[in-house]
């Protein structure tokens, strides 16, 4: 189907009604002085028959049809720029943004009952959405107690038939904390909760000293470079849980007896550097998509600890990238500009 | 060292006691906060292992309230409870450490021992990591038993390192706990003081236990 401007079919009904008015004037002008065919050949009466015409017919056209054009068609795009407005503020909110609405207010009257269905619409989405997550938690927190029993039994069978179900119940709990995490930040992001200033070289070095004890237990080392304090708002315990899951998934791949480094700066980022192969672009992308894995990740939840990641940045205005050459994941974040 | 387990679940807090009997340490369980209380009238415990959401009140306004009644050992908290906030609040209440359900009993009897080694007059005599003793009194370090000779400095710091054994403690700690107000630190002082005590413990045959983590501190830590 071909689509219609308003615009565009009001001139062109306009310029019928000019067309008409104009064939009808002619008409009624011509009755009215007795004006035959003959009259237009006739070379004494073509002035007066041309005079009469543009007084009567072309006179009234002009002072009529085009200002009323040019009226309809500034009525019409000032009427409709609300709606411009309003689709550009929609295209504005945030990708994970609850409870955003259009704002009816501005709109004209006959696009109401449109932005009234797409916000019952929105307003059902947040639900489900909404329901979704608690759903996710619920299983979730659920899911601890026997997790918690599981390992506790475990711990009575002799070490070498427990050794891998310990591994599975390990990968288990971290699968649970993750899913937690990510309800968490859901939530957090629904409630618009509050940010608070971080110093990103702070942060750094208390997630890599209580990741330190692990690595070392491990035979690998955490190291920290970079002192200058950068300054981040946001919510410490999940950027805390994001700069966590990129170190995990570092020790993971760097082989015994190496160091994963974080270098924090100079502007506000932070870059875990392993010492293993390295993703390249194309698998952190992948990974960052829920449920899929990088061929090297482990069976350990890379995958879905790499899209937690990237959710945390994308919920503090940073992102997450990787640059394989260089065996680097970084988190960028927006610099505190207050 | 005594273990009160104060959790509702009958299963859960059984096993728990089990799994820290056979390391070593021994446990009662309460189920419910009044079961507790009634517990710390009549017994002297080193540690309380508390889950938060008990049947009988919230876990951590009993900790709360307990602390202002009388003198509590340290306190572990066991939760469920997934709010990223709720383990500062319960740090905040007078928790000591926490762990988060599901946790391991390696990890969990990890914390219990760190707590453990806390300075306080329920503390251990002697500070012992791995194969590694210290004498708080006598400033006196073993390494399975021969005596190792060290300066004021070296067992300051060894003794801190040993208290938080398994944690990183961080430089600017070592620094505050080695040199007073007044004393100029040079930039090297702490590097220079490890670096005597790492040649110090490897000499003793106690190598491999105290790890430098670049940027951040230092980690004593068994290598068993």
């Amino acid at each position: 189907m071909r689509r219609s401007s308003i615009s565009r079919q009001l001139t062109q009904g306009l310029a019928l009604v000019g067309l008409v008015g104009t064939l009808l004037l002619f008409l009624f002008v011509a009755i009215e002085y007795g004006m035959t065919f003959s009259t237009f050949f006739d070379r004494e009466a073509l002035p007066r028959v041309i005079h009469e015409l543009s007084e009567h017919v072309l006179m009234p056209v002009l002072v009529l049809i085009v200002p009323m054009t040019l009226a309809a068609r500034w009525v019409i795009r000032r009427s409709l720029a609300p709606l411009a407005d309003a689709a550009e503020r929609v295209d504005a909110a945030p990708e994970m943004a609850r409870g955003f609405r259009i704002e009816t207010g501005q709109l004209p009257l006959e696009a109401v009952p449109f932005a009234d269905s797409v916000n019952a619409l929105l307003a059902r989405l947040d639900r489900a959405a909404g329901d979704q997550e608690a759903f996710a938690a619920d299983v979730a927190h659920e899911l601890r107690t026997p997790l918690t029993l599981l390992a506790l039994e475990m711990d009575r069978l002799d070490p070498d038939t427990a050794a891998p179900l310990r591994r599975d119940i390990a990968h288990m709990r971290r699968l649970v904390d993750q899913l937690m995490l990510l309800a968490q930040i859901d939530a957090d992001n629904a409630a618009q909760m509050p940010q608070t200033p971080i110093d990103l070289a702070e942060l750094a070095a208390d997630v890599a000293g209580r990741l330190a004890p692990l690595a070392v237990s491990q035979d690998r080392l955490i190291a920290v470079e970079g002192k200058a304090a950068q300054c981040v708002r946001g919510r410490r315990e999940a950027l805390a849980a994001a700069l966590r899951n990129l170190i995990e998934n570092a020790l993971r791949v760097t082989p015994a007896g190496g160091t994963v480094t974080l270098r924090v700066g100079p502007d506000a980022t932070i870059a875990v550097c392993d010492e293993g192969e390295g993703l390249s672009r194309e698998q952190l992308d992948q990974l960052v998509r829920r449920h899929r894995r990088g061929d090297h990740a482990s069976v350990d939840g890379a995958g879905l600890g790499l899209a937690i990641v990237a959710r945390i940045m994308a919920a503090h205005g940073g992102s997450v990238t990787a640059e394989p050459e260089h065996r680097v994941v970084r988190l960028q974040f927006a610099p505190d500009t207050k | 060292m005594r273990v009160l387990i104060i959790e509702d679940n009958a299963r859960l807090a059984r096993l728990t006691a089990e799994g820290l009997q056979r390391r070593g340490l021994s446990c009662d369980i309460a189920q419910t906060l009044a079961l507790a209380s009634d517990s710390l009238d009549v017994a002297l415990f080193d540690l309380l292992i508390l889950d938060l959401g008990m049947p009988d009140g919230d876990g951590l306004e009993w900790l709360r309230a307990e602390r202002r009644r009388r003198d509590l050992p340290p306190a572990l908290i066991l939760t469920a409870r997934d709010a990223l906030e709720d383990r500062v609040a319960g740090l905040d209440a007078g928790g000591d450490d926490y762990v988060v359900k599901p946790f391991d009993l390696d990890e969990l009897a990890a914390r219990v021992r760190a707590l453990l080694r806390r300075p306080g007059p329920r503390a251990p005599a002697i500070l012992e990591v791995g194969a590694l003793s210290f004498d708080p009194g006598s400033r006196m370090a073993a390494v399975a038993g021969n005596a190792l000779e060290l300066s004021r400095r070296e067992a300051n710091l060894l003794e801190l390192l040993m208290r938080r054994a398994g944690t990183v403690v961080r430089r600017e700690a070592i620094e505050d706990a080695l040199y007073s107000f007044d004393e100029t630190v040079t930039p090297n002082a702490v590097e220079a003081v490890v670096s005597r005590l790492r040649r110090r413990l490897a000499e003793g045959g106690a190598a491999d236990m105290l790890h430098t983590v670049r940027g951040v501190g230092y980690l004593l830590q068994d290598p068993a």
